[in-house]
């Protein structure tokens, strides 16, 4: 296929393409004039992962251009965080990668504790620990089930909420919500995990520990699944750092980084010293390295890796404190910090800047999704439409965090 | 009964008197027309209960199980009620004759080749010699009916469905007719009955599939094709619920869209049916060989055959929900590649086979 | 390299644009109104250098820093002069950040695009330059990203007023 296409030059605007060759039209052999045809895929449509729209500039099945176009959902938290206060925003962080809310929590509660400079207590960074990883899973669940819907295969998607369902009431019990949580707090956690739930996620690691090996053999190893994301979207590492990739976007391009690792905040530098956890990267198994099989198969992997973190929290947990004390009207110190997570998507960034009152004078909020999106426009060119179904699954991206 | 027309002898010695002739075999006609129509619903609605039944209990959960009583068993019926109901929209900018006309001609194709289809060995709705031959030919005008719903609904969307839908077509019918010809040169006929009445030796298992070892490799190329005809998973990108939102049917609502669906589930019975009586052994048996031995060529005979051939419909349908729950969907230059490149002329090696097979099989004997 | 490390090697490599640093400090306790700064240590550049800079960063084998993280701005105050403009940047090779910020003067607000520097760049100045109105010159593809073509005025300036109505929708 790839032969074939050499000649066709991918288009980043439209107006660029007309302006190009013959306003949008090419000879072929036979003297036949031909236009390419311009398809909206979405703001509303099944396999965008919520309002966004692409314009596919297509030669029939044959993906010659593609522009994302944003702004569907953009509900100016950067705005509203100049707007109220400090404990006040922490509803809006849920809302942004409502998949990942404990982690946007944690985004913005490590910047805001950066900036005061406090101590958590270390029960509370377990319980953030474990919150944290277990909505990892559940946002890789869906990232997983949905990528299947995208493809034909309705089943796993079942398979996978069925788990998420598993955690989700989990996250009821300990904080009430099923999906946005407010539960990490500036300072520690809101209250502490009720009796009897630290035994509930241990049972849950141990049933999921079985489950996510049918997950790998009912959809990650069959043939038609791997003939459809195989080799298609290959992002090479040269792009990933380019295009400034973070996440299972770039660990699938086989470059090894991990903020977790890496960067490490709370204490997963003592969770990686004990040798608790791996970086799963992509191997380029079925087909090239960095193609859609590899992104997806590293997020497989991560869930393992998140059950075994949760359960060194859960073997080295500490009794004391759940939250730091903190005055009631909170008024942060003058001065700026970014801080980086790594989130499901990639890295989560909150750069706050103070001037030592109530409210916030910026805040920025650096959403993964948003950074993981420009590389559609490069590697969807060259592709066939139900191709780039495939590639926008495999980018795992939340349009509430793109458009934030 | 072999002049044509069973249902015909069945009426007539009913008919008063004083009717002329004409009107009784217009009378016969309409009835065996609503009795292909019943069907179609029937199927219909058996199918859609089954496919939300099978497809539940594949993904761990329950399906219908509050409407009728007994496992929702009155929900295909319910949805029918609701169905028509509806506004009916037809999209401005839409071809307004084409757009009405398609779904008819689809369903109008699917009745066609059902009447070619016998129920049981003496009831049928014609002799027809070229019975399969016949049920081929109209199951391939559903593609204009395809293609022109994709067209009139004025949507780039459907418009891909429906141009995907006429390249899987084609490449699909090839194979399709291809490894028919393998049992055909076992049997020798093209009629339905007698091609199953060959198949009663043996205890009523004397099927063709396990007469001829390349027919029986046949058989799951031509199910592969019918997969690929009745745009069943993993062949279904014309109405690639993900990609396409819901390829050539996305601008249909309300009873046009459920005619769509009666049409998918009656195909899917007929090519279920065709199979089984060209490789499965069609009205024969172990139970149709007891009710022959034990009560002759009466009614209980024609009774167990009929319900052998629901049976292996039944089995044929739920064997494509299964794969349809299971499988992904394959690329639309993926199944091309596949059609063209793998099963034709595996199709051809089968024929030549089964050929030289019962060529052996006649000199030896 | 942590940032005093960094700060060194910018200076040794006569990083062009480079106008200092600021680093995080206690506040004085006899001063009520001095309260200190907390948080991340940043390096000042002029935005007269500012793609030279960023190329001196990248090329650099010390240095090494292959992705930015973020580019956004910051309207410090309603009546303060000055815009600025924050860079993150990310060496995954030697695992260490490096805050830069220009000052931009709100009478300016222009400054050279990074987008063919770092690709990565090209979206996050186009949402800063529908948001508070910064051009960016030398972007390749200067369109709004979230707000609409045809949105008035920039939103996260500090004196932004809320439009009254957009096509004719009321925004009470």
């Amino acid at each position: 296929m790839s032969e074939q296409t050499k000649d066709y030059k991918p288009s980043i605007t439209i107006a660029d393409q007309q302006a190009a060759a013959n306003n949008g039209a090419r000879e072929f052999m036979m003297d036949v004039r031909t236009t390419d045809l311009e398809v909206n895929m979405g703001p509303q449509h099944p396999a965008t992962h919520g309002v966004m729209r692409i314009l596919i500039r297509a030669d029939g099945e044959l993906v010659t251009g593609a522009q994302p176009h944003l702004g569907y959902l953009h509900r100016c938290a950067e705005k509203i965080g100049e707007n109220v206060e400090w404990l006040q925003y922490l509803p809006y962080t849920d809302r942004y990668d409502y998949l990942a809310a404990m982690n946007n929590n944690l985004g913005y509660s490590l910047a805001v504790e950066a900036l005061l400079g406090i101590e958590i207590p270390r029960r509370a960074t377990m319980l953030r620990t474990i919150c944290v990883e277990l909505n990892r899973i559940a946002s890789h669940l869906v990232a997983f089930g949905t990528y299947g819907l995208d493809l034909g295969a309705f089943t796993p998607f079942l398979y996978c909420f069925r788990e998420r369902e598993w955690l989700l009431m989990l996250f009821e019990k300990i904080c009430g919500a099923r999906l946005t949580y407010s539960y990490l707090r500036i300072g520690g956690v809101f209250n502490d995990a009720p009796p009897g739930w630290l035994e509930e996620v241990a049972n849950f690691c141990d049933v999921f520990d079985e489950k996510w090996v049918e997950y790998r053999d009912l959809l990650m190893m069959n043939h038609i699944f791997i003939k459809r994301t195989a080799d298609v979207g290959v992002i090479t590492p040269e792009q990933a750092l380019d295009f400034g990739l973070t996440g299972p976007m770039v660990r699938g391009s086989g470059i090894d980084w991990d903020l977790r690792r890496d960067m490490p905040y709370m204490i997963y530098d003592e969770i990686w010293k004990a040798g608790a956890f791996q970086v799963p990267l992509g191997s380029g198994a079925q087909g090239q390295l960095g193609d859609c099989w590899d992104r997806v198969y590293v997020r497989v992997q991560e869930m393992v890796e998140s059950i075994k973190i949760v359960r060194w929290c859960l073997a080295n947990i500490a009794e004391g404190p759940t939250i730091a004390e903190l005055p009631k009207v909170l008024r942060v110190p003058p001065g700026e910090a970014y801080v980086g997570i790594e989130n499901p998507r990639g890295e989560l960034g909150h750069y706050l800047v103070s001037d030592g009152g109530k409210i916030a004078v910026r805040c920025r909020v650096r959403g993964p999704s948003f950074c993981n999106l420009p590389i559609l426009e490069d590697i969807m060119p060259h592709t066939f439409l139900a191709d780039s179904v495939a590639i926008i699954g495999s980018t795992d991206v939340v349009i509430g965090e793109t458009d934030r | 009964m072999n002049d044509g027309n069973a249902l015909l002898h069945l009426l007539q010695p009913l008919a008063p008197d004083f009717v002329p002739d004409w009107a009784v075999v217009l009378t016969v006609a309409i009835i065996g027309v609503s009795i292909v129509i019943a069907i179609v619903g029937l199927i219909a609605l058996a199918g859609t209960w089954a496919e939300r039944k099978v497809s539940a209990h594949i993904q761990c959960r329950y399906g219908p199980m509050y409407v009728g009583g007994w496992h929702g068993w009155a929900q295909a019926l319910a949805d029918g009620i609701k169905l028509i109901s509806k506004e009916d929209m037809i999209p401005i900018g839409a071809d307004r004759k084409l757009f009405m006309l398609a779904p008819s001609i689809l369903l109008g194709a699917v009745f066609a080749a059902l009447c070619a289809m016998p129920l049981a060995p003496a009831f049928y709705f014609g002799y027809i010699d070229l019975g399969v031959f016949m049920i081929l030919a109209f199951s391939s005008l559903t593609t204009i009916g395809v293609v022109m719903a994709g067209w009139a609904s004025n949507s780039k969307w459907s418009l891909y469905g429906a141009m995907r839908e006429a390249a899987q077509v084609v490449a699909y019918e090839i194979p399709l007719g291809i490894t028919l010809l393998a049992p055909l040169l076992v049997v020798g006929t093209f009629n339905l009955v007698e091609a199953s009445n060959a198949q009663a030796d043996y205890f009523g298992m004397g099927w063709l599939a396990f007469k001829n070892p390349f027919v029986l490799v046949s058989s799951v190329i031509f199910f592969i094709a019918v997969l690929a005809e009745t745009k069943r998973a993993p062949f279904d990108l014309p109405e690639a619920e993900s990609e396409l939102v819901a390829g050539f049917l996305t601008e249909y609502s309300g009873i046009r869209w459920s005619l769509f669906f009666m049409e998918e589930y009656a195909a899917m019975f007929l090519m279920s049916a065709v199979t089984a009586f060209f490789f499965f052994g069609g009205f024969e048996s172990p139970f149709s060989y007891l009710a022959m031995q034990s009560f002759g060529d009466g009614i209980v005979y024609q009774l167990v055959c009929f319900l052998t051939l629901v049976v292996k419909g039944s089995f044929g349908i739920f064997m494509m929900m299964w794969l349809r729950w299971t499988l992904p969907r394959l690329r639309i230059d993926q199944v091309m590649t596949m059609g063209y490149k793998y099963l034709t002329p595996l199709a051809l090696i089968c024929v030549l086979g089964a050929g030289i097979w019962e060529a052996i099989k006649h000199a030896v004997s | 390299m942590d940032f005093q490390g960094i700060y060194d090697r910018l200076r040794a490599i006569e990083a062009p644009g480079l106008q200092g640093c600021d680093l995080p400090r206690a506040g004085d306790p006899e001063d009520k109104k001095d309260q200190g700064r907390s948080g991340d240590a940043f390096v000042l550049v002029d935005p007269a250098h500012w793609v030279d800079f960023f190329k001196a960063c990248k090329s650099d084998e010390k240095l090494a820093f292959e992705q930015v993280v973020d580019l956004s701005a910051t309207d410090p105050a309603k009546d303060d002069e000055n815009f600025w403009v924050n860079v993150q940047l990310l060496s995954l090779r030697h695992k260490h950040r490096l805050p830069v910020k220009a000052i931009l003067p709100k009478s300016v607000s222009r400054i050279a695009s990074l987008a063919l520097v770092y690709r990565a760049a090209q979206w996050h100045e186009r949402e800063c330059a529908e948001m508070f109105g910064i051009t960016f010159d030398g972007h390749p593809d200067p369109r709004n990203i979230l707000l609409p073509d045809d949105w008035a005025g920039w939103p996260l300036r500090k004196d932004y007023e809320f439009p009254k109505e957009y096509h004719g929708i009321s925004c009470e």
